[in-house]
């Protein structure tokens, strides 16, 4: 008997006088349309992400233009840190910035098939850490300033009752409880955004990228 | 200059356009997903024109290209999700070698290759193509003898679903 996909062969050969022809007009109309691939979603995406991590940095050195603020912190001795934050912060993002773009210029739809996944995944993973980084430093600085509020509000709460005493055990617990959890659950929000995002766009490419790794193991 | 080029590419891709409807007829069911497609691998080999330097055939190159849009970085659209059968871009055959049989036996495969999953697709279809062993494992970036290997399988996972 013949071999199935050799019938098919037959087959496929006789029929490819049967698809309708695209003039050169059509194909030059075709070359006036967007693209939309994932590699285009993906850039975008990666645009708005980075311009999230700059929104945040820039929101951080604001800070620096309220008096009370700067007077604070270098009341408190963290000055040194404080601006040591800003330039990290202001150092990595130009970093990740710097690597996305070269990642993303690698990415060449002429290379062979495993490879062109690999390039694609990775630079997404690019983004994934930048973000990754990102939502940690939110959550630091979100525990620091909201520490900061905290500890503010309660000693001016204080200074109107006119007595000086500490700020006792439970108070400090729960405030700090309190915190913990907010960050815990803004960070978790943008989490499974995040994973909801990627996982809608590169389903199909991981499950391939997973097909072509088993056959090659 | 940029408009000598686009006319070669639009040349070239006219007379090599049958290459890429064959990887739409595998990839897509209905008319607007495979014109979708079809647009999409234009695009695609549009923007990677200039770097093509014609070390190799067009075609060769528009089979990587091509291939790679379609597993890679296409996204199906919402509207291309037909259910029109695989039958309905069929040709006619010749009364004088049609065989009923045989005609089964083949719409019964299309099915099965339908069934196939992306990657399973593309050493399908670059078998039927008459590609060699040594040019599936260079596009798709695995060993030689990994893709026969799992060539094997396919055809045996062919064999199942026709006989059962």
């Amino acid at each position: 008997m013949m071999e199935e996909l050799d019938l098919l062969k037959k087959d496929w050969k006789k029929s490819e006088t049967n698809f309708q022809q695209k003039t050169e007009g059509d194909i030059y109309r075709m070359l006036q349309q967007k693209s939309t691939s994932i590699v285009k979603w993906i850039f975008y995406i990666s645009l708005i992400e980075l311009s999230l991590g700059i929104l945040l940095s820039l929101m951080l050195s604001f800070t620096k233009y309220d008096k009370d603020n700067v007077e604070f912190i270098k009341e408190i001795g963290a000055y040194s840190y404080y601006v040591a934050i800003s330039i990290i912060l202001y150092a990595v993002v130009l970093y990740f910035i710097y690597k996305f773009y070269s990642m993303f210029k690698k990415i060449a739809v002429d290379d062979n098939t495993k490879k062109l996944m690999s390039t694609i995944l990775k630079t997404r993973k690019v983004v994934k850490q930048y973000i990754a980084f990102n939502l940690s430093a939110f959550a630091f600085i979100f525990i620091a300033a909201g520490s900061y509020g905290f500890y503010k509000g309660y000693s001016t709460g204080i200074v109107t009752n006119g007595e000086l005493t500490k700020i006792p055990m439970e108070v400090t617990i729960i405030g700090i409880i309190i915190l913990i959890v907010v960050t815990a659950v803004l960070t978790c929000i943008f989490w499974l955004i995040y994973k909801l995002i990627y996982g809608w766009l590169l389903k199909r490419l991981y499950v391939n990228y997973e097909e072509l790794k088993k056959i090659d193991f | 200059m940029s408009n000598s080029l686009e006319q070669s590419f639009v040349k070239q891709l006219k007379e090599n356009q049958n290459i890429i409807h064959k990887i739409c007829r595998l990839y897509t069911s209905g008319e607007d997903a495979h014109n979708d497609l079809f647009q999409e691998i234009t695009i695609q080999l549009w923007k990677a024109f200039p770097k093509f330097r014609g070390d190799s055939k067009f075609s060769t190159w528009a089979y990587r290209v091509a291939l790679n849009t379609a597993i890679t970085l296409y996204r199906k659209s919402t509207r291309s999700i037909a259910t029109i059968e695989f039958e309905t871009t069929r040709h006619f055959i010749k009364q004088e070698d049609y065989n009923f049989e045989e005609e089964e036996q083949i719409k019964l495969l299309y099915k099965a290759v339908h069934q196939l999953n992306d990657i399973e697709k593309a050493l399908v279809f670059m078998y039927l193509e008459d590609k060699d062993y040594e040019e599936i494992s260079e596009t798709l970036g695995i060993s030689e003898v990994n893709a026969r290997v799992k060539m094997n399988r396919i055809k045996g996972k062919l064999k199942k679903i026709l006989n059962p």
